[in-house]
């Protein structure tokens, strides 16, 4: 029996769709899911999300968020998604860039602000990491 | 009878009034659109929140978090969510009117200065006032909801509650009081949000795994949650005020419009008046000449 998996983030469902497996970045490592896997509820860490679907793979940069498995459902609840084919790697890179240059004055930046920048900057970290790989 | 140019005088000013009403009407449909599309894209990502929150709510006791544990109502924490201008229709005083029915000890917190006025003018017990800039930043409410936590840790306050606008459709905004802390009473606001989004919940009782555990989990489950839902409540709000504002201004314009139309056939006919009565003069005083 297929898996559905579901991603959800604050613009919207970005992903919905049967699947074979998925593999999760959770804050203890990567887990694969199966068909049948035990309920379970994990934290999430920036990384990336593959999702196998008929022999095609298919790899997503994934933000920091929570996972359910409940039956044969996955629901990702994670603060950013982007497929792999639609990251701009110039484009991260940039951000990337401004955000450390932002940090680097960080005393006189407020608690918030800083930490929304951290968490910028590992997305931006975790699609350029995926990006190369899939390239290289 | 006033004179025409009385009525052109009139006529002039209510041409300016539909001109300004239409110009903000446009700009609120604009600003609308946008503000609609962030309301209604947060909110699966929000029902997927408190969903996973139940799981893990039901799992767990609920003394092991302070979120969790019901207490005694000594006084209420209340954040009223309004607009910072006018002229949205009675999208503010039907928020003033659920505030007027608190008749229990309370503490408020604003967010919008119309709230703070209205506060003010009440004088009821305001805590702190916030402004939120028009693009909704999360960046901006998040401070409102640290204070209100902070506050509601230290005991000064025992629940946290949320008087917004909530946003329906264009036409329909409907004034809510949602509870948000403590969340002894998980169960009962899913079944309310359930029952809203025509969503059935999903009963789901078997032996769970956590990872890295349920207290872990719920740790950082929770204050995301009470973040984001409230960051949902000022995106729904703000949504209300664009549309609410926007159908203000359609129904001046079209009012101006109306007004427009009586005045020009009043003109008109003031105006024929005055050639009839200018020809009948000039042809009574040529008789007499002739005569």
């Amino acid at each position: 029996m297929p898996l559905t998996l579901e991603i959800v983030t604050p613009e919207g469902c970005v992903y919905s769709d049967t699947v074979d497996t998925v593999v999760l970045p959770t804050v203890q490592g990567e887990i694969g899911i199966l068909p049948g896997h035990l309920p379970l509820l994990t934290q999430l860490e920036d990384g990336e999300l593959r999702v196998q679907k008929g022999g095609s793979m298919e790899s997503l940069a994934c933000g920091r968020g929570f996972a359910e498995i409940a039956g044969d459902k996955i629901s990702v609840l994670a603060e950013q998604a982007i497929n792999v084919a639609a990251i701009d790697e110039a484009a991260v890179e940039k951000a990337c860039r401004r955000a450390e240059e932002a940090l680097a004055q960080k005393q006189s930046l407020s608690a918030e602000e800083a930490e929304r920048l951290e968490g910028v900057m590992r997305f931006a970290y975790a699609q350029l990491d995926l990006k190369r790989r899939r390239r290289g | 009878m006033p004179s025409t140019r009385d009525i052109r005088r009139r006529i002039k000013s209510v041409k300016n009034t539909r001109q300004i009403t239409k110009a903000m009407e446009l700009v609120a449909a604009s600003k609308m659109k946008k503000a609609q599309q962030a309301a209604l894209a947060g909110r699966p990502y929000a029902q997927l929140l408190a969903d996973m929150l139940a799981v893990v709510a039901a799992r767990v006791d609920e003394s092991v978090h302070p979120f969790l544990a019901a207490r005694e109502v000594k006084t209420r924490g209340i954040l009223l969510i309004t607009t910072d201008k006018g002229l949205c229709g009675p999208l503010n005083s039907n928020l003033f009117r659920l505030v007027s029915e608190i008749r229990t000890p309370a503490k408020f917190v604003a967010v919008g200065r119309k709230g703070t006025q209205f506060l003010a003018r009440a004088k009821r017990d305001l805590l702190a006032d916030f402004s939120v800039s028009d693009r909704t930043p999360f960046a901006e409410v998040r401070p409102v909801v640290e204070f209100m936590v902070k506050q509601f840790l230290a005991g000064e306050i025992d629940t946290i509650e949320v008087i917004y606008p909530r946003f329906k459709n264009t036409l329909v905004q409907e004034s809510l009081v949602r509870p948000v802390l403590p969340l002894a009473n998980v169960k009962d606001f899913l079944g309310h949000l359930h029952a809203e989004t025509g969503i059935t919940a999903r009963t789901d009782d078997r032996e769970m795994l956590f990872e890295p555990g349920a207290q872990q989990v719920l740790d950082a489950l929770l204050p995301f949650y009470v973040n984001r839902l409230m960051y949902q409540f000022v995106l729904s709000a703000r949504a209300s005020e664009h549309s609410a504002r926007m159908v203000a201004m359609k129904t001046a314009k079209d009012n101006a419009s109306k007004l427009l139309d009586d005045l020009t056939l009043e003109y008109n006919k003031a105006r024929q008046a005055g050639i009839t009565a200018e020809i009948l003069e000039i042809s009574a005083s040529q008789m007499a000449q002739s005569a």
